[in-house]
């Protein structure tokens, strides 16, 4: 039954339907936990006793810089399963999601450059979280053109998934560099085995904007791989029937 | 959740800090960054498959 489900769920005209029917509500859910969250962040918290009232932008930097390496995470999932059991719509979302990663890749670095001016004095500095986010957005973009520049479509996916696989090791890297190395950016505030250092009336906004957040993301992964679909497929009859 | 941070809407504007600075700008630079990328971004995807609609029909 579950192997059904998964061989059903893998066809892009399932697929599609499916996403179809999901999106309004993914949508207006996450745009309202959003907006909330980052009212309750902005208006509503206190003021942080050293960063002053800066750190308010983690309730807008967290979030887009979480859902850039996630995105990545899942462009690789999507990858291996393509290259293992050629799953179509797995290279479909590969290529759907870079556009995304990149666009989210973007506002954690603007974000952050902005936020470091009144925290650290300076918008840029050679640190080995920035550099390695920076790579991150550059790896994004390099392989979105890379894909626009194959004629041929199935060599772009194969290519496209091995090269997502071989950039994945930049996750990590990421995620370490504050423990690996000393750094100007500060260590992670939220982690899975410890407390979180961040006191309750600033730690549940900036959950809630990390599930809006992701949520719009979501709903944005959804149009692009919608336009992906259209443009791989569009010669089957089905899609004239969608449309 | 209990009461604002700020006394006023030029206050929440300014955004000023115990240190004297004010944060308001880098915040609200900030917010209209993610809010403005993330309209054309939806923007942009809904023309282009409106656009690929019409060409399938």
């Amino acid at each position: 039954m579950i192997k059904k489900f998964i061989h059903q769920f893998a066809s892009p005209k399932t697929y599609l339907f499916q996403v179809t029917r999901a999106y309004p509500y993914i949508f207006v859910t996450s745009i309202l936990i959003y907006i909330i969250s980052i009212f309750w962040g902005l208006f509503l918290t206190p003021e942080d006793f050293v960063q002053g009232n800066s750190y308010r932008i983690i309730y807008l930097h967290v979030p887009a810089s979480f859902i850039s390496q996630a995105l990545y995470g899942g462009m690789a999932i999507a990858s291996a399963i393509f290259l293992i059991w050629k799953v179509k719509l797995s290279a479909y979302l590969v290529k759907s999601i870079a556009p995304i990663g990149a666009m989210t890749t973007f506002i954690a670095l603007i974000s952050g450059s902005i936020w470091g001016i009144p925290t650290w004095g300076t918008w840029w500095a050679w640190d080995a979280r920035i550099v390695s986010t920076l790579i991150l957005f550059i790896m994004y973009l390099g392989l979105i053109s890379l894909h626009d520049s194959f004629a041929n479509y199935e060599k772009a996916d194969k290519f496209l998934a091995v090269l997502v696989l071989v950039g994945s090791v930049n996750i990590p890297i990421i995620k370490m560099s504050v423990e690996w190395w000393s750094t100007l950016h500060q260590s992670a505030s939220i982690t899975i085995s410890d407390k979180p250092t961040i006191d309750p009336s600033m730690l549940y906004p900036l959950f809630g904007s990390m599930i809006g957040f992701t949520g719009i993301v979501v709903c944005l992964v959804i149009l692009s791989s919608k336009l992906h679909i259209f443009v791989r497929e569009k010669n089957k009859s089905w899609i004239k029937d969608y449309v | 959740m209990s009461k604002f941070a700020f006394n006023s809407i030029s206050e929440a504007f300014t955004m000023q800090s115990l240190n004297g600075q004010n944060h308001g700008f880098y915040v609200w630079s900030v917010l209209a960054i993610v809010f403005f990328t993330l309209l054309i971004t939806f923007l942009v995807y809904k023309y282009k498959l409106k656009k690929i609609s019409k060409k399938i029909k």
